[in-house]
This record gives structure tokens, sequence and C-alpha cells, in this order.
């Protein structure tokens, strides 16, 4: 009798878990016409959390933007937006995962890519399997584009273009520079850029004296920092994520770490750091794709770039950095290419995109052959005062460049 | 023979999915007979022994690299999934050796950190693994349907040879013998019961299966890294599953996958943020009011019940 | 020169096995009187450090007066967590209570990633305590600080069990709870106080490190796999192997990243630990519980 009912227990277990699918995989289908959709997997939990927070403050703005001026105008008739967010955890594999079911059961016309170039790289895959037009907004390393893949465009040039200046800098105002220590997290876009700088640096002139990499969770870098500081470096050069950055930072000052010159990547453009550090930011040299202090005269949905700091400050009640800005760019993007070809045919826009030649908030748009953006020109700036201010290129920048002082 | 006519059923219903479903339905069942094999892997040392062990995740992390490897390298996809459980096996048997004479928190703890190991380990040998940088498997060279089909019925077939085993073991002396361990070990020592010989056989089973899911994993999502597959919530995941449908019994873990992955896609899908919340509080239910398993539940007795 | 760089490494090390110890102590108790594995701890020390970073933002105290006030807040809801939810299952098996923390600790780590998001915070002091330098060897204040004030805490929870009358119950329920019991002793009542004081000391030491660490939810698993660690090198559940766990464990990663680059750090220290499990599970002390 028991054994029964709970043979009994078992198919009708089955039969739930059987029925739900079928319900889960038909109960969403078109929503209301005239909409654009695109598909956002970002890292909404997880380790990423901090950046796919400020991706989807971007996209949003966007949307938000696009919709309230009646929406996007395809051949004459107006396309709502709308972005579909699913999170993937900051999983990699749960990225791939998600760009395959926002395609094929949540119907997305176009698709915006994962966070960073690990991500990025896996999840193309997929969208060029479906033929689907993707902006990638976070994806920097060249091997990410060079997958001969056609329906990928990035909003990122390649590392080089913000290591080359920062070096170059160095040489040119630091007296007597001659070598360079080089921290970097072992993860893909910190130990990518950490690489191009100890090429940029070389090219320079400047020696590499230590060049160490950190393990994912670092609680601790006295051990490196102890051998930095003995090896006396005029440019000590650290990657990392915010929380890397931040603890190096104020490790660097209990152990008596001073170099004339400072650089990190990718912390000091966020105002997070800026504030966790406090007085210990001052001097930290960066670069990055995009500054508030830029001044491109766009003409798209968000207008020149004043407008667009505006706009955002308006919202979110502080001034954006890059990671907001590429994403909204990423959506201005789409639209430039959605409007000029008159269409929401993935290969109509695919086309659209290759072709785009215009000028935004965040700067001219043009892509290469590959389908990374080869238009701009990466600020690089330093935290002066407790603020970001630019000193390359010299038609924008704010100041010149400061050494730390002993 | 109503056991076997439910399992032709079951087996029937589940050949059925990719005809009738679109492609992320099938990789939603591939999914799910992934995780039944973790759920019934896990069974042969954490169910019929009594050994809690989370080590699921090392097996299954250590399966993917090797699988991915091979492949990176020109092995056969099929051939690199045999070699990923095979890999995963020795390193059981081997690890087994040495903490299976541990017992309950400490094993619990050695088996836990086995992971932690194994990632940082892989994760600074950058020259072969990419370390962090992950670790791009070939893409099949197919259309897409015909790709989740293949890696649905490869799934089932070594889902159907894990259930297979764990029917074959628990029907011999293997697991009667299991079963004594974990009632008394000392007692079944002295009935002349090799209790090493046979927990390390069990744990050595628990890893061959998750090793050859883990280099199936691989060529399947095309990028693993280590953050990713020695994830601790990889070695956690089987026992909810286990313990949903109760401890030791034959089709449970099956069961216990499948309805794990509902819940966890339904909350997923209705908490944009609050998904990892949701999901910790169904574990804390599912503990503290069916710590037997939901086969527990006389459903006649509580259907009368509610119907009266 | 040599010998700078020697000493400084060595004093990195003590200072972070500090740190490291004043996170794992809470941990040892719980592990130690009630048998549970608290993978709630991290975010407990998550918690006192954002009440810790509160308070100075908004009130101007002092994060090293606040490890007072967190250390209230985190006993009380841990006292909470353990009478009105783990009590249920404190007799049950390893995987019992450790799927109902883990699953626990899902839930209230999300909780604070909706309510405080996981943009990193750190507590900048106004007037910092600034660095020690002798012979070439650098100190900072506020890790020296924090460490002594974890020595403190850690003592002071000693002579909480070995002396006061609540702390002679622990003992007594931990050794044997139906006899504890008889004696008119309440378990459940002891029990919760058990876990109250693990989540207390967790707080405290999250206020510490407030000043130190970045702060954020996300962090939370760091501190729980060093608590991990270090309990097991110092012997499960016996406060002074926490103490010896922390400073060996601190040692070791400050020497290991030395010697074979910081990235390998880590996988040095769980090697060891993996070592110590098959040759010597009693962990360096070799006592355990608190008999």
């Amino acid at each position: 009798m028991r054994k029964r009912s709970k043979i009994s227990l078992v198919v009708l277990c089955f039969f739930v878990v059987f029925a739900a699918s079928v319900f889960l995989s038909v109960h969403e289908v078109w929503s209301a016409d005239k909409t654009i959709r695109i598909g956002a997997p970002l890292p909404l939990t997880g380790p990423l959390a901090p950046e796919g927070k400020k991706i989807q403050q971007g996209y949003n703005l966007w949307a938000e933007e696009v919709n309230k001026k009646g929406g996007i105008n395809v051949g004459g008739e107006p396309y709502k937006v709308e972005i579909i967010y699913h999170d993937y955890q900051s999983k990699t594999p749960r990225a791939v995962q998600l760009a395959e079911k926002l395609i094929t059961e949540d119907k997305v016309n176009f698709l915006f890519s994962p966070f960073g170039s690990g991500a990025t790289k896996a999840a193309s895959g997929v969208s060029e399997k479906y033929g689907i037009p993707t902006i990638a907004s976070t994806a920097s390393s060249v091997a990410v584009y060079d997958q001969g893949y056609k329906y990928l465009f990035g909003t990122f040039t390649p590392n080089q273009t913000l290591t080359d200046p920062m070096s170059k800098i160095v040489k040119e105002n630091v007296p007597n520079a001659k070598k360079v220590a080089i921290l970097a997290r072992n993860d893909l876009f910190p130990m990518a850029i950490a690489n191009v700088m100890k090429k940029s640096a070389e090219e320079q002139g400047l020696k590499v004296v230590y060049f160490g990499k950190y393990a994912i969770g670092s609680m601790d870098h006295a051990s490196a920092l102890t051998q930095i500081r003995a090896a006396n470096p005029d440019f000590f050069f650290a990657t990392g994520y915010v929380n890397d950055l931040i603890l190096i930072r104020k490790q660097m000052a209990d152990l008596g770490v001073k170099p004339p010159a400072v650089g990190m990547v990718a912390g000091p453009a966020y105002k997070e750091f800026v504030e966790a550090c406090g007085p210990l930011s001052e001097n930290v040299l960066s670069a990055s794709w995009w500054h508030p202090a830029v001044r491109y005269k766009g003409t798209s949905v968000f207008g020149p770039t004043q407008k667009y700091n505006q706009i955002f400050e308006k919202k979110y009640g502080h001034v954006p950095d890059y990671g907001h800005a590429s994403a909204s760019v990423a959506g201005v993007m789409l639209q430039l290419a959605i409007e000029k070809a008159g269409s929401i045919d993935p290969k109509k826009v695919r086309d659209s995109l290759a072709s785009l030649d215009a000028m935004t908030f965040y700067g001219p748009v043009r892509f290469g052959a590959n389908g990374q953006i080869n238009s701009l020109k990466p600020p690089v700036f330093q935290i002066q005062g407790g603020t970001q201010v630019v000193i390359y290129p010299p038609e924008i920048k704010e100041s010149e460049f400061k050494l730390s002082t002993k | 023979m109503k056991t076997k006519l439910v399992g032709l059923f079951v087996i029937v219903l589940l050949l059925l999915i990719p005809i009738i479903s679109n492609n992320y339905v099938i990789r939603l069942a591939t999914m799910m007979l992934m995780y039944s094999v973790f759920a019934m892997s896990w069974n042969f040392i954490g169910g019929m022994a009594g050994y809690p062990s989370f080590a699921t995740a090392s097996f299954f992390g250590l399966g993917a690299y090797a699988g991915a490897l091979c492949q990176v390298n020109g092995v056969p996809m099929f051939l690199a999934w045999v070699i990923g459980g095979l890999v995963s096996a020795v390193f059981a048997w081997v690890l087994g050796l040495a903490i299976l004479h541990l017992k309950g928190h400490y094993f619990a703890i050695a088996s836990l950190i086995v992971a932690e190991v194994l990632r940082e380990v892989i994760n600074s040998a950058t020259g072969i693994t990419g370390g962090g940088m992950g670790l791009n498997i070939p893409v099949l060279r197919m259309g897409v349907d015909a790709q989740a089909r293949l890696f649905y019925f490869s799934m089932f077939v070594i889902a159907l040879v894990t259930l297979a085993v764990s029917a074959y073991v628990s029907g011999r002396p293997l697991g009667f013998g299991l079963k004594c361990i974990k009632q008394n070990e000392d007692a079944a020592g002295m009935t002349g019961i090799n209790t090493t010989i046979y927990k390390t056989t069990a744990f050595t089973l628990s890893a061959v299966f998750t090793g050859g899911a883990g280099a199936f994993y691989a060529s399947w999502v095309n990028y693993i890294d280590p953050e990713d597959v020695f994830e601790i919530l990889i070695s956690i995941k089987p026992i909810v599953m286990v313990l949903m449908c109760g401890a030791g019994a034959l089709v449970g873990p099956v069961i216990g996958a499948g309805l794990f992955l509902f819940l966890e896609e339904l909350v997923w899908r209705n908490f944009l943020t609050f998904h990892v919340g949701m999901l910790g509080l169904m574990v804390v239910f599912l503990v503290i009011f069916l710590p037997t398993g939901l086969l527990s539940v006389d459903y006649r007795k509580f259907l009368k019940k509610v119907v009266r | 020169m040599a010998a700078t760089l020697f000493f400084q490494v060595l004093v990195n090390g003590l200072v972070l096995g500090g740190l490291y110890a004043c996170i794992a102590a809470g941990f040892s108790l719980v592990w130690g009187v009630l048998n549970i594995i608290n993978i709630l701890h991290g975010t407990f020390v998550v918690i006192g450090s954002y009440s810790a970073y509160y308070a100075y933002i908004y009130l101007g105290v002092h994060p090293f007066i606040s490890v007072v006030l967190a250390g209230i807040i985190l006993f009380i809801i841990g006292y909470l967590f353990q009478r009105g939810i783990i009590n249920r299952v404190v007799a049950a098996p390893v995987l019992i209570t450790l799927s109902l923390t883990f699953g626990l600790d899902l839930f209230l780590n999300n909780s604070l990633l909706v309510v405080f998001s996981a943009d990193y915070l750190k507590l900048n002091l106004a007037n910092p305590l600034g660095v020690l330098q002798f012979a070439g060897i650098y100190v900072p204040v506020d890790r020296l600080a924090a460490m002594v004030l974890a020595l403190f805490l850690t003592c002071l929870l000693y002579w909480v069990l070995e002396a006061s009358r609540i702390g002679r119950a622990i003992v007594a329920v931990r050794m044997d709870r139906e006899a504890a019991t008889l004696m008119g002793v309440n378990a459940k009542h002891i029990y919760a106080v058990t876990f109250g004081l693990g989540a207390l000391m967790a707080g405290s030491a999250g206020a510490m490190l407030s000043v130190i660490f970045p702060i954020s939810p996300i962090v939370s698993t760091l501190y729980l796999s060093k608590a991990f660690v270090i309990c097991v090198l110092g012997g499960l559940g016996s406060v002074a192997g926490a103490m010896v766990g922390g400073l060996v464990l601190g040692v070791v990663e400050s020497f290991g990243g030395l010697i074979f680059g910081p990235e390998h750090a880590m996988t040095i220290s769980f090697c060891l630990l993996i070592l110590l499990l098959i040759f010597r599970p009693t962990g360096i002390m070799g006592k355990k519980g608190y008999e």
C-alpha cells in the first residue's frame, strides 16, 4: 500500500515538473507589437554585482529617454524599447545559457552582451549562431573580436589604447623614471591589461622590475607590497576590481610603499573608489574609455556630453562614469543603426551597424572590420582634490600630471 | 511490475521532450538530467555509506578540465567525456584512501576544501589551463537544434547508466556493505567487511559519473573557468536534491533533481535580484519541516484529512 | 636588507594572523559547543562592519567603540536565529545543520545585497591612526589595535566560558546535554546564548575590520573560508586553537606569498590544511572542545 502510494507520487511529481516545463515554454510569447525587445544578461548578484548594477543603470537611462521621446523610428513607425534583464549570478556559463534563453524563449530582437571580456567572448558564440546583433558594452580584449564573428560590436577600444598614453605620461613627467612594478589580479581583464602595460612600459624604455599576480579573493597584499617596496619602482601599476584596489591602496600606505607615480585600473574611475580610499586616492593615475569631462557634440538621443551628464545626474544623483556611459551608448548605437536601416531585421541592422559613422555624447562611433570601435581616444585622468581630472589628451585636459608626494 | 511500468513511462516522457519543446526547454531538461547524475552519484557515498561528502564540485570541475583539455588537444568529444570520468575516478580513489578514515565534520571539511585546492591550482597553472581567463572548447560544427538534441540524448544516456549502476550496486553485497557501514562502521568491520575498500569504491563511483558530466558540461557550454566549475553550490545542490526525497532511495535523487531545478527556475524567473534569497528560504523550509524528504509524507492520509 | 624583508614579512603575517584569529573565534565556539558549522558567520561579520560604518558616518562613533554596539546587535540576531530556527535541528547530523545554516545564509546575504547594494564601502577615519616604524619595519597602527582588541575579546570569551555561571552552563551542555538538563540548565536557552556569543564575536570582528577591509555583502564568503581554515588548523572548537590557527595561517600566507608568489599564497594554506586533516585531524593544538 505504502509502496504504491510512493510510486504514484513519483509519477505525480514528474507530471508536475513536465507540465510546468511545457507551460514555462509557452507562457512567454510575443508581447505587445511595435516593441523592440533587447535581452541583457547581467551579473546582478555575486562578485560582479556592483559592475552589473552600473551597466543596468546605463541601459535603463537610454531606454527611458528613448521611450520618452516616442521610441525608435523604424521606417516612419515608432517602436517602444523594452529591455529584458536576467541575472547570471556572475557565472559565465550561466550567461551563455541566458543568451540562448533570451533569443529562443524571450524572442529578443537584439542582445547586449554580459559583463567583461570573458563572458562576452563566451556568449558571443550563441548570438552568432542565431544571427542576433549584439553590442558588447564592457569588452576590450582584441581576442573577443578576432573570432571572426559578424554580429558582435563593442564600445571599448583595445587595452593598449589605455596603457600607451599612461606609460608615456609617466616617462615624460617622472624625473629619471626607470623602474616599473606591476601587480595584477589573476583574472581575464586585469591580467590582459597588466600584460599590455608591461609592453607599453618597455616600449617607453622603462624596466619592469616586479610583475606579480594575486589570486581572486586575496585579502592580503602585504608580501607583494613588501617586495615592491624593496624594488623601489618609479611607477607602480596595480590592476583588479574596486575592492582589490581599495585594499591595495590602503596596504601601500600601511607598508610605506610610496612611488612617485601610482597607476590603477579599473577602480579609480568609479566614485566608490575615491570615497572608500579617502585622501589615499589622491594622485592615483588611471585611464578609461570615457570620462564625464570629455566634450562631444553628439547628435543622438542624449545630445552633447554635457546633456548626458545632466540627464544622468538628474536620475541617479551622481556623475556618470565610463561604465554607465558605455552601457548607454550601446543602446544609442543600436538605435542609430536601426533608424539608418529602417528595419528591425537582424541582418539589415547588422550591416547598418558595420557601416555606422556617427557622433554621440560618448565620442565618434565607427567600428573596425572585427566589430570593435576604433574611433575613440580614451582619456587618461588623475585623482586631484578628490575628483577625477583629465590630463590627456591635450584637447580636453583639465590639469597637469602631479607627482605623488613622498 | 508496477515499478517497471512507471520507469518505462518516465523514460518515454523524457524521450518525448526534445520532440515537443524548444531549445531552451531542452537545455533545462539536459540540466535536470545532469543534476540527477550529481544526486545519484552523491547517493553512493552520502546516501548509501552515510558519509557527508562535499566533493561533488571537485569531481565535476576536475572532469570538466580533463575533458576540456583533451578536446582542446584534439581528442574526440565522446572519448574526452570518458577520460574526464576516469580522471575524476582515479583522483577519487587516491583521495578516498587519504581522507575516508575521517568522520563527520572532519570528513565534510576535508572533502569541501579539496575543491578549493583544485580551483586554486588550476587557477594558477595559467600556462596549461588559461587560469582565471578560462578555457574555450571547440564549438561543434552543426545546427543549433541538432546540437541541443545531441547533448540532451548524451546526457540521457549518462543518467541512465548512472541509474543502472545505482540499481545494480544497491542490490549487491557492495550496497549491503555500505548500508552496514552507515549503520555502524565498527560493527561492519568486525563482520568481515573490508570497510576501506567498500568506502573507497563508493567514493570512486560517486566521482566517475560526476566527472563524466563535468567533461560533458565543458563541451556543452563551450567555455569553463575555475570559479564556475569548482563552485561550492555544485557540492551543496545534490545534497539538497537527495534530502528532498529522502536519502538512500533509488529513484529519489532523480525526482529530487527535477523538483529542485523546477523550483530554482521558478524563483529565478520571478525574483530578479532576490532569487538566491528565495532559494535559501526554500532550503530552510525543507530542512525544518521535511527533514526526511518529500517522499516520507503519507499523501493519502494527508489528502484524506484535507478532503474531510 | 634581507633581514628587514624577513622581519617585515613576519610582522605582516603576525598582524594579519591576529585579524584572522578574531574572525574565527566565534565560528570556533559555535562549532565546538553546538557542533554546528555556521555558514552564516561571514555574513554576521559583514553586518558588524556595516553597523560600525553607519555608526561612524551618522553618529560619529569611533569603530573601536562600535565593537560593543555591533556585538550587541549581532548577539540579538544570533540569539533569535538559534532560538527560533536552528534549535529545531540542533541534534541532527551535519548534513542537516549545514544545509540549514547554508540556506539561512543565502537568505540573509541576499537581503543585505538588496538593502545595502553590492557597492564597496570603507570606513575612513578623520584622523588616521598612522603607521609605526622602527628599523625599516612598518606596522600599521589600525591593524595592530584591531589585533590587540581581538586578543582581548578572545581572552574575555575564554574567561566567560571558564569563570561565569553562563559559561559553566555552556561547557556543561557541551559535555553532556542530558545531565546538564537534569541539573536544571535550560539547554535551548544555553544553545541560543552560545550562538549569540558566536555572532557577537563575529560582529565585533566586523566592526574592527571596517577600517581595514572594504565592506560589501559579497566579501562574506572570504571571511567564512578563512574561519574554516583557521578552525581546522587550530583544532575544531577551541578558542585558543582559533588564536594559534589564525597566527599560523597569517604567517604561512605571508611567507608563501613571498617565496612562491602572491597567487599561490592561498593554495599553500589549503594544502597545509588537507595534510593536517589527513595526518593530524585534531589540529595543531591537538585538543578538542572545551573540556
